[in-house]
């Protein structure tokens, strides 16, 4: 399917609450053209953010959740190609050359990435990465900058920071080097903190302890946070507003508490009923939801769920619902959605 | 009897002090450890060298008195030479010299083979020290630029020259360079060697050309290397990326962050040339006519002056090993995941 063909599926960007949103993503398409081969990475993608809120971005591996949000860093190989906007502080993201990306980069928008381990730079010590980002934008002296490093590995609350300064990344632990990450990804005050699956490579203490940390630095800092995540129970317990992902688009939108009471999307429905009620570990990925992923380099016409909806009916096929606000702050994507309330399992096949 | 202290555990730790911190140390541990496994690398090439010279057809005494010499002037001079005893034998009383430091008299000038090695050692050392720093000194520059705009104008080109370099042989690039530079143009001299007694200016015109010869393929392999690995962090690895969102600028994120990284990998390769390195030698020095260890080899297998032979080649065996010893320790000094060691 071409790009012009999907974007008859432009939708409008749902909006929260009454004040003018931090970051407005409005239709947002990435695809990659690489040898004959084109994956539509992500097809029309719209959401806000508002200052100081947590927005949980979730869905399968491959739904597009990574892209999309590189795509607002400028952060995509050349192979990329962008379409749509986002409008961040009055500004155009992706109309913004590379330099002048570079300005918003690590300055107000900041991001966090999954693996602690592999994002930071293994022969560089603690310090100089982080006094790096601190003088990245402005002019700080040397001192400042130390001073600044300090105050932010204090601020992520890594131990003995006056000796971890001078350590290289592989002589912390995991945990430690995430929280390494977050002091990076803060040295210059963001508006908006992007955390990749921050705390996907993390065990389950370490992971509730980073995002105890986020959730606190969010409330002293205002900082508004988009969660990249796998895991449901993690967008639930954090997340204000929680967007479902499925094939590069949003199929459900929601604050929190509502999403999860009040599940419409199938394919949500098949998220929590993939959910082993009792014995599900905290850390698991993605419950698993039978049928295959979308194919993104042909994706059907109709509903792109539809093959792995049991509740799919010939229309699914036809063509693709609209993403829209049905109930006041809800927004879902489906022809025929779940009833309130109904039995967990009918989502997926 | 005298009474004596109690030693304290504390007392006795901090007692021998500097070199039990010496000796405990990683880098001195690595280098004794290293340092014991070479010695049955060098004694197997020392023995396997003398091997193979006892079955080569031809000996001294025969070059050396012509071939209308009676079977008994030979006899007489393979008596002079001590090549009447059994090899074992003959081996063992070279292995006890060496380990003196006397590699015993060249067979055919009766001259001390130790003191003569130690200014062609002086030769091959400053060519291939020159070919480093000229190979190094350039591919470094040429790969992060190449790197900085990957399959631009310069990056091609670059790629291009690099690998025609690599598909010449460097005694076809000595030819060629003799050719245009000391023929055509009599810029450098063509062959000998002035040494740096005589002016450090002439001893630099008379070793150029050797020394851009075994540099050029140098150079065009670690410009393909390094350009490569570059690339490859840039596009691969996930700290470029954190770097890349931190907002600082693309020099920056090539200088500081790949660079750093690729080094490692560059060095690994520089330390492995150094020990192949000496074949190259061997034929440069032969065509410039610099009186190297090369040279000295081929003379000395020519003349069949095996204790030469047999000298030059441990000689090599030597600083193969030692190439790599100093390659690791390199590793150990800059590298913090290896210097702070590995959780
Ligand atoms: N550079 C690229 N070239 C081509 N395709 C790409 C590229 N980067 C990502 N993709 C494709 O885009 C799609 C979306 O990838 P993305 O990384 O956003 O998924 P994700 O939702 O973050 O998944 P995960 O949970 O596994 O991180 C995938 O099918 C992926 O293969
Ligand atoms: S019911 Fe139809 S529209 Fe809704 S998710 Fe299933 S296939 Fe898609
Ligand atoms: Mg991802």
């Amino acid at each position: 399917m071409s790009i012009e063909e999907v974007s008859e599926l432009a939708s409008p960007a749902p909006v929260y609450g009454g004040a003018e949103p931090l970051l407005e993503v409005s239709d947002l398409r990435v695809r990659f053209d690489a040898k004959g081969r084109r994956v539509n990475a992500v097809n029309g993608l719209s959401y806000h953010v508002h200052a100081g809120r947590m927005l949980a971005i979730i869905g399968e591996s491959g739904s597009g959740k990574s892209v999309s949000s590189r795509a607002l860093m400028g952060l995509l190989p050349p192979t990329a190609r962008i379409s749509g906007s986002a409008r961040f502080l009055g500004t155009d993201l992706l109309s913004l050359s590379e330099r002048e990306m570079r300005r918003h980069r690590g300055a107000d928008l900041a991001m966090v990435f999954q693996d602690p381990t592999r994002s930071l730079n293994p022969t560089m010590r603690i310090g100089t990465q982080i006094t790096e980002a601190v003088r990245a934008h402005g002019d700080v002296d040397k001192r400042a900058a130390f001073d600044r490093a300090m105050e932010l590995l204090q601020l992520v609350r890594l131990p003995a920071p006056e000796r971890r300064f001078y350590e290289y990344p592989h002589q912390l632990s995991g945990g430690m080097r995430q929280r390494v990450m977050i002091a990076i990804a803060l040295a210059a005050d963001p508006k908006l903190l992007i955390a990749d699956e921050a705390t996907t490579a993390l065990d389950v203490t370490t992971q509730a302890q980073v995002m105890e940390l986020l959730l606190e630095l969010q409330e002293r800092l205002g900082t508004a946070i988009i969660m990249i995540s796998h895991d449901l129970g993690l967008a639930a317990s954090y997340a204000h507003d929680v967007i479902v992902m499925y094939a590069g688009r949003a199929v459900e939108y929601a604050p929190a508490s509502t999403l999860f009471s009040h599940v419409r999307m199938p394919y949500t429905r098949a998220l929590l009923g993939a959910i082993p009620r009792l014995e599900r570990t905290p850390h698991s990925l993605l419950p698993v939801t039978p049928g295959q992923p979308p194919d993104l380099t042909a994706l059907p016409p109709g509903c792109p769920f539809a093959p792995r909806c049991s509740r799919a009916q010939d229309d699914c096929h036809a063509e693709p619902p609209p993403f829209a606000e049905h109930e006041p702050g809800h927004w879902w994507a489906c022809w025929h959605p779940c009833e309130v309330g109904g039995p967990a399992e009918e989502g997926g096949r | 009897m005298t009474t004596t202290e109690p030693v304290t555990d504390d007392a006795r730790e901090a007692a021998p002090g500097a070199v039990a911190r010496l000796v405990h140390s990683p880098s001195v541990r690595l280098i004794a450890r290293r340092l014991v496994a070479a010695v049955p690398i060098v004694l197997g090439v020392s023995i396997l060298t003398f091997i193979v010279l006892s079955l080569i057809p031809g000996d001294a005494a025969q070059l050396l008195l012509g071939p209308e010499a009676t079977p008994e002037q030979i006899a007489a001079m393979h008596r002079q030479m001590g090549l009447d005893q059994p090899p074992v034998q003959r081996y063992l009383g070279w292995l006890g010299g060496a380990l003196t430091g006397d590699l015993g008299n060249s067979l055919v000038s009766g001259q001390p083979v130790t003191g003569e090695l130690g200014s062609r050692l002086a030769v091959t050392g400053e060519l291939v020290g020159l070919a480093f720093v000229l190979s190094l000194g350039l591919a470094i520059p040429v790969a992060l630029l190449a790197a900085y705009k990957p399959n631009r104008l310069f990056d091609r080109v670059s790629m291009l020259v690099s690998i025609t370099g690599l598909a010449v042989a460097n005694y076809v690039i000595a030819l060629l360079l003799v050719l245009v530079f000391a023929v055509q143009f009599a810029f450098f001299p063509a062959i000998g060697f002035v040494p740096i007694g005589q002016g450090i200016g002439e001893n630099l015109r008379s070793m150029l050309l050797p020394a851009v010869s075994i540099a050029f393929p140098l150079f065009c392999f670690y410009t393909r290397f390094l350009r490569g690995d570059l690339v490859d962090q840039l596009r691969g690895e996930d700290y470029i990326v954190t770097a890349r969102a931190k907002g600082i600028g693309p020099g920056q994120v090539l200088l500081r962050h790949a660079f750093r990284n690729s080094s490692f990998g560059l060095l690994t390769v520089v330390g492995l040339n150094l020990g192949t390195l000496i074949g190259a030698t061997v034929i440069i020095e032969q065509i410039f006519a610099l009186p190297g260890i090369g040279q000295l080899l081929l003379q000395a297998i020519n003349t069949r002056d095996f204790v030469v032979v047999q000298a030059c080649v441990v000689v090599f065996a030597v600083v193969a090993v030692l190439a790599n010893l100093v390659t690791d320790l390199l590793y150990a000094v800059l590298d913090p995941r290896i210097r702070y060691g590995n959780r």
